[in-house]
């Protein structure tokens, strides 16, 4: 028998087992925002699965996730303000109060609910296979993408800020009351919201996992390992690469959009260079080579933060930061190795070498 | 729009490329010769201007004598984090962002936990605060004096990279490291003092940006990515890294001009992406430096 953590029944089993956990979660609490806290810690599970899939699995080390994540968040702020606008009233206050007595073009499609959500899932989706497109066709990878992918953060960022009358500008926008859906009222603070996450962050990992044991995962895997190889193989690398960063950044789009549904606020924060960077710190640390490890990673970090960081005010940071270079240093693969080699130590017969040569090793850059 | 707010602004420009200049001119060294993308520049920057506040606060040196003495504290500093974490990584460039990332986390705890959150100054002498006018020209003395060191230092830099045994060595590790260890170069001997020297610059810029701005535990922040993108842009050469921040610090200044700060920054952002876009290589790429 070969190592457990390489068993695909025994992965799907413990993907099932992490989900009826959080499941069971909403039936133990009646603490309203613990139950929204949770939800926002899925959230954040699910933008450490969209580094995981991108990074673990595409080898795309992507620093910009907060543009899909910030733009999403924004499209839904945006519908949820303009539910909010009446006939009498359908200007937004944030534009009144920046000198603007007409609503822009840019918020028309807003102002119809489905038609926004369905715009803050697309828009940055597309602007993922855009840039996807038009950064892999040049061959731009590695670190260098990872400088693009932050460059194009600060980018968003810095228009963000400045187109204060559309945006909010550093205020950013806070829609007065929660999310109507389909005449439904999203409290935040509901199980009902707490579910939509969960559901949300079960289909992605499900279909993260199916990704990743498909054959166009396995061909992403080759291309992490060696894109030049599989160029010479006949493989599009540009199109697999495009492909890969376009569902992380969708599934980032739409934790994007839950978020602003759990929070009602969005804020140039969420783009700014330290809290993307915070998003490839939970995948790191949870494992980037395993969905649930970042998933998990991000919930514990969070987790941490929220609980230990009220005691270890000053010193939490230090204390993220120490971990996060000890980890980087002699955890590449982050927690998730380490339960892959205390299920290696129980194999009969020492697996192949092709799970430690994952990623350990490095890729090279061209 | 007269011709001579025009030139001012032209002038203004000189000394925006000259700040981003000096920002990146250790990250330039660092990323060109060892290939090590130090999210930590940032910090080594704050460490920099927290070093001359240090000593000018509690040992009231002289200011400008607390800008080689911080070249020496945090090219020391750099010195430690190459020989205690980067120089495991060298064969892992994506593993070096992130480790350096975990470090400016740690250096920007650390020193809000040693000096709090509040701001501080740095005092300069009397003659450097006020203005200096040509005519219908006007320009802080201070700005003058960050381009003149910024003018010294890739001078010294020039003559050291070009002129001594020790730039030849830094040159050919650059090139090849394996076939320049064949020729008796100790290449990680090289490395760490490329990579303290870069973050002496860092500590240089430090002390001149704790004057210009205040100096925060935060204020690092602010540089780092766009000093990282003077390096892109420049592809990694001294020569590169001179033109890059010549040529946007210029934009800046122009487009600022014509609508704001903020909006001119987001143009020179989507600039540089679609430069690199067609030039991923940068301005001045040799041929057969590796990468």
């Amino acid at each position: 028998m070969g190592n457990l953590y390489h068993n695909k029944t025994a992965q799907w089993l413990a993907y099932a087992a992490f989900f009826a956990v959080l499941a069971i979660v909403p039936m133990r609490i009646d603490d309203d925002f613990l139950l929204n806290q949770l939800a926002t810690y899925g959230v954040y599970g699910m933008l450490a699965l969209s580094i995981s899939l991108c990074w673990g699995f595409g080898g795309i080390l992507n620093l910009g996730q907060g543009i899909a994540f910030g733009l999403g968040a924004y499209g839904m702020a945006m519908t949820m303000q303009m539910q909010t606008q009446t006939e009498s009233n359908p200007i937004p206050p944030l534009m009144l109060n920046n000198g603007l007595d007409y609503l822009p073009m840019l918020w028309w499609p807003f102002a119809n609910t489905g038609l926004g959500i369905v715009c803050a899932i697309a828009v940055p989706t597309l602007f993922c296979a855009i840039f996807g497109t038009i950064m892999f066709r040049a061959r731009v990878s590695g670190p260098f993408f990872a400088i693009m992918t932050l460059a194009m953060l600060s980018a968003f960022y810095t228009i963000i800020l400045d187109r204060q009358a559309y945006t909010g500008g550093v205020n950013g926008i806070t829609p007065p009351s929660p999310l109507q859906f389909a005449g439904v009222e999203v409290d935040p603070y509901s199980p009902l919201a707490y579910w939509t996450v969960f559901f949300a962050l079960m289909i992605a990992t499900v279909l993260a996992k199916l990704i990743t044991q498909s054959s166009f995962g396995l061909v992403t895997q080759a291309i992490r390992d060696d894109a030049e190889r599989v160029r010479f193989l006949g493989y599009s690398v540009a199109g697999y690469e495009t492909m890969i960063y376009t569902i992380a950044g969708l599934i980032a789009a739409v934790a994007g959009c839950l978020w602003v549904m759990l929070v009602q606020y969005v804020s140039p924060a969420q783009l700014d260079v330290g809290f993307s960077l915070s998003m490839v710190i939970w995948a790191a640390i949870g494992g980037r080579l395993s969905l649930v490890g970042a998933i998990v990673g991000a919930f514990v970090i969070q987790g941490a933060q929220s609980y230990l960081g009220d005691t270890f005010l000053s010193t939490w940071l230090l204390i993220l930061g120490g971990f996060f270079i000890v980890i980087v240093r002699f955890l590449p693969n982050g927690l998730a190795s380490l339960l892959e080699a205390a299920l290696g130590l129980f194999a009969t017969r020492k697996p192949k070498s092709s799970a430690e040569s994952n990623g350990a090793e490095p890729v090279p850059a061209e | 729009m007269d011709f001579g707010s025009i030139l001012n602004a032209l002038i203004l420009g000189v000394s925006i490329a000259s700040i981003w200049l000096i920002a990146a001119l250790g990250l330039t060294i660092i990323y060109g010769a060892a290939g090590v993308i130090n999210m930590a520049h940032g910090e080594l920057i704050m460490l920099g201007a927290y070093s001359s506040y240090m000593l000018q606060y509690y040992l009231g040196v002289p200011y400008l004598l607390c800008i080689p003495a911080s070249f020496v504290i945090v090219a020391l500093v750099g010195l430690i984090l190459e020989r205690g974490l980067i120089q495991y990584l060298y064969n892992r460039p994506l593993d070096t962002l992130l480790a350096t990332y975990g470090v400016s986390l740690v250096l920007m705890q650390g020193v809000r936990l040693i000096f709090g959150s509040d701001p501080k100054y740095l005092a300069v002498p009397e003659i450097f605060s006020s203005n200096l006018s040509l005519g219908f020209l006007s320009i802080s003395t201070f700005r003058v004096i960050v381009l003149l060191v910024t003018a010294l230092l890739v001078l010294a830099l020039w003559l050291l990279f070009y002129k001594t045994r020790f730039g030849v060595q830094v040159r050919a590790v650059m090139q090849n490291k394996e076939m320049a260890a064949s020729f008796g170069i100790n290449s990680s001997r090289v490395y760490m003092l490329t990579f303290a020297l870069g973050a002496g610059l860092a500590g240089v810029a430090g002390s001149l940006f704790g004057v210009l701005n205040i100096v925060l535990p935060t204020m690092g922040a602010s540089y780092v990515v766009q000093a990282f993108l003077m390096v892109v842009v420049g592809g990694g050469s001294l020569a590169g890294s001179v033109v890059a921040s010549g040529v946007t610090g210029e934009m800046q200044s122009v487009f600022a001009f014509f609508t704001n700060d903020t909006f001119a920054r987001f143009l020179i952002f989507v600039l540089i992406v679609v430069f690199l876009r067609f030039r991923p290589q940068g301005l001045f790429a040799k041929a057969g430096t590796r990468r």
